[in-house]
């Protein structure tokens, strides 16, 4: 201790699920270089609890988080069940008839950083839809193939990605990854009481196996019970239902009806009476699970519902029911103490938002490590305040695909509709919207933000929304955006004759691997 | 499509080989797999650069022939009458299957009747055919050293790709993307140990021949200058 100050050098995490072992590694190989001098990284895991693990969905920053951690991509395919996401397909969300579906893909419009194509999409007649005008990975998608091939090197691109996984498999892969590569300390111990200094911050764990766990920084993995900065620093949850009202979720998973079947390369998400089903393709099998209000369903309603999506699927094991308490934290970093993951909050994974989270807030977390315990307020004020704007752009955006919806034929539907259940920013984003649609210099500019602008264009225009073009305004960039335009179709033409399938690729990952380079 | 079989000195006894470079024979390709113990010669003539197996993604080395898909500059009258051949070309219409010679009957240097014949009265083979069997051991001998040394290499991180942007006399550019080259900086940086160690195994002699080859593109480019020129 110099001249007083504290400094924070033992950072302990404690829960072993996908936000643990990710934070693990995300702080571990950000301060690789401070270890030898007396820094730790230690994730305490109960032996008794078992993770949740249904998050299956990331977005494309996972491939620089694990490119950053040092683990190979081809390795990450083998031992977790990867697949491909371009993008998810929503289907009937709008109108709820057989054919009514849009993309919300992972690529930005064309030109999106030099020009806005919407006002051009929006005031020519062409009959294409938002998505295919603009990107062709919906075209990419509807065929079944993949986003690069055998020979674009790991982690590099020809159409943006991210990835359907198996959490089951995930969590142990990064703990060998970060305890092997990264000099991360595991600790298998129970976790029965918290130890706290005098002015409260939290100086131990006490565990059944191994005594007392000392740290200078405590990250709560716990999930859902928010051991540490919940239950033990007593910070409150705020709950966001009245704005999201789906609150349970039947997952099951299902066999595909022969080996070779296509993987689909994007997320399904196809509504319901009082909620929506997600449909995952892992390479071995599909995870599928029924998100509902029970308010406006009830448990059998939603299973049969799920039962009807899945009609002759092979089941491979019964349905889990799992609660979803919409909402998150008031704060995420308290004292000593910062949440990550389901500690701090969980929404729908209607965009799958928890595992991005999870890495932007653990990224956060490594890149402002505090020095001392004196600066680490200030830090924790910087968190929380851009975590608490993150979960609101959230909620913003999952509330959108409610609210623009011409469905009326159930209560559900209709009640998401009430002015009540919207939040005030996002009013007065759609009342803006009706006369200029998001892009840069509108407010979704922050470094990092979740969903930028190009999302809400998809899921705006993906649902019908119209916004006022003054035809005056296009004139001047008209032929710009005609170039762009037609790229858009010469590009999504080769791209659809050079991509393989799917499947093929990632069979060809097992088999012979992507190059580093 | 091939029609591969096993040579056999009954069935095959009168087979001839037309063993002149062609275009007509199968010989444009703009960039054909070598070995490492031809880079000696190789180097003479060509550049050398890795390129990914477009099925599997695996890198290989190869020869560059020409810039644009299916351009052999060294065919037909720029042609260097002693330039020499790639095996992969000698080779012509043989494989090996295992230990044995097989024939692709289906290849258009197959003939009935002239060219280089593969077997005498007696049945035994000729010295045309005893080269094959010469060119058919080296390359498979000459794969496993070239996967060796590329192994090397990725786990040195001594490869990079190299993207040739050239702008021909006729005023057009060939953009030629998917090569592969030594990472020349990684070289430099590497650990004494390290270098003794390709050194010794005959690694470092193989890394300056591809770097050497490298000048073969300025070389390359005027031929296909003159070839440009006489396409007018």
């Amino acid at each position: 201790m110099v001249n007083g100050v504290q400094p924070i050098k033992n950072i302990v995490i404690v829960g072993g699920g996908t936000a643990g072992w990710l934070t693990a590694g995300i702080i571990a190989a950000r301060h690789q270089g401070r270890l030898k001098s007396g820094f730790t990284v230690t994730l305490v895991e109960s032996p008794t609890i078992n993770i949740i693990g249904v998050g299956e969905g990331t977005w494309p920053t996972m491939r620089t988080t694990l490119a950053k951690i040092g683990v190979s991509e081809t390795e990450f395919f083998r031992h977790c069940d990867v697949a491909f996401k371009q993008g998810a397909k929503f289907a009937k969300w709008t109108t709820g008839a057989p054919d009514d579906a849009y993309y919300h893909p992972l690529m930005m419009p064309q030109g999106f950083t030099q020009m806005n194509l919407a006002p051009h999409w929006l005031s020519a007649q062409h009959g294409r839809t938002f998505c295919d005008a603009v990107s062709p990975q919906g075209a990419l998608c509807e065929d079944g193939l993949a986003p690069k091939t055998i020979a674009t090197p790991e982690y590099d691109a020809l159409a943006n990605y991210a990835y359907h996984l198996d959490a089951g498999k995930f969590a142990p892969f990064l703990q060998k990854h970060c305890t092997e590569k990264l000099g991360v300390r595991h600790v298998l111990a129970d976790v029965i009481a918290v130890n706290q200094t005098e002015s409260g911050d939290i100086k131990s764990l006490l565990t059944r196996e191994v005594g007392e766990v000392d740290g200078d920084l405590f990250v709560d993995c716990t999930g859902f019970s928010s051991l540490l900065l919940g239950k033990t620093l007593g910070v409150g949850f705020k709950d966001c239902s009245d704005v999201l009202f789906c609150d349970t979720a039947l997952a099951v998973q299902v066999d595909y009806d022969r080996e070779d079947a296509p993987i689909a390369s994007h997320t399904i998400s196809t509504a319901q009476s009082a909620g929506w089903i997600w449909d995952i393709g892992l390479p071995t099998r599909r995870g599928v699970g029924h998100v509902y209000s029970s308010h406006h369903i009830s448990e059998d309603q939603a299973h049969d519902e799920l039962m009807r999506y899945v009609g002759n699927g092979h089941q491979r094991n019964t349905v889990r029911k799992i609660p979803i308490r919409s909402g998150h934290r008031e704060l995420f970093w308290k004292r000593n103490c910062v949440a990550v993951g389901l500690a701090a909050g969980f929404l729908e994974p209607l965009e799958a938002s928890a595992i991005v989270l999870v890495e932007l807030s653990a990224k956060l977390i490594a890149e402002q490590m505090p020095a001392n315990r004196e600066v680490m307020d200030i830090i924790a004020a910087r968190f929380n305040e851009t975590t608490r704007y993150r979960w609101g752009r959230i909620i913003d955006f999952l509330k959108l695909h409610y609210i623009l919806t011409k469905r009326t034929d159930t209560a559900f539907w209709r009640d998401n509709l009430a002015p009540a259940s919207i939040p005030d920013r996002l009013k007065n984003l759609l009342k803006l919207w009706k006369y200029q649609s998001p892009w840069f210099f509108d407010e979704f500019d922050r470094l990092e933000e979740v969903f930028p602008a190009a999302s809400y264009q998809y899921v705006l225009y993906g649902m019908g929304f119209r916004t006022e073009v003054e035809p005056d305004e296009n004139a001047l960039s008209a032929l710009h955006a005609t170039r762009l335009l037609s790229e858009n179709v010469t590009l999504t033409r080769k791209m659809r004759a050079q991509l393989p399938k799917n499947r093929d690729l990632i069979g060809k990952i097992r088999d012979y691997g992507l190059q580093p380079i | 499509m091939a029609n591969i079989t096993v040579l056999n000195s009954e069935t095959h006894r009168d087979l001839g080989v037309k063993t002149d470079p062609s275009a007509k024979y199968g010989d444009a390709v703009r960039f054909v797999s070598v070995v490492v113990s031809e880079f000696g010669f190789l180097t003479l003539h060509y550049p050398l650069f890795f390129s990914k197996d477009a099925n599997t993604g695996t890198f290989y080395c190869g020869a560059m022939l020409g810039f644009d898909d299916g351009e052999n500059l060294f065919l037909g009258t720029d042609a260097v009458a002693d330039a020499y051949r790639p095996l992969n070309l000698q080779r012509g219409p043989f494989y090996a299957a295992g230990t044995e010679l097989a024939v692709d009957l289906d290849h258009p240097r197959l003939t009935k009747s002239g060219g280089q014949g593969l077997f005498n009265e007696s049945g035994a083979p000729t010295s045309y055919l005893e080269n094959i069997m010469a060119t058919m051991r080296e390359l498979t001998a000459g794969a496993a050293a070239t996967n060796a040394f590329i192994d090397v290499l990725m786990t040195a991180k001594l490869i990079e790709p190299i993207e040739l942007d050239i702008a021909f006399d006729d005023g057009t550019r060939r953009d030629v993307v998917g090569l592969y080259t030594i990472s020349q900086d990684t070289l430099a940086a590497l650990p004494d140990q390290m270098i003794v160690e390709l050194f010794r195994r005959g690694h470092l002699k193989l890394i300056y021949l591809m770097i050497a080859s490298l000048k073969q593109v300025n070389v390359l480019a005027q031929r296909k200058n003159r070839a440009l020129l006489d396409a007018r």
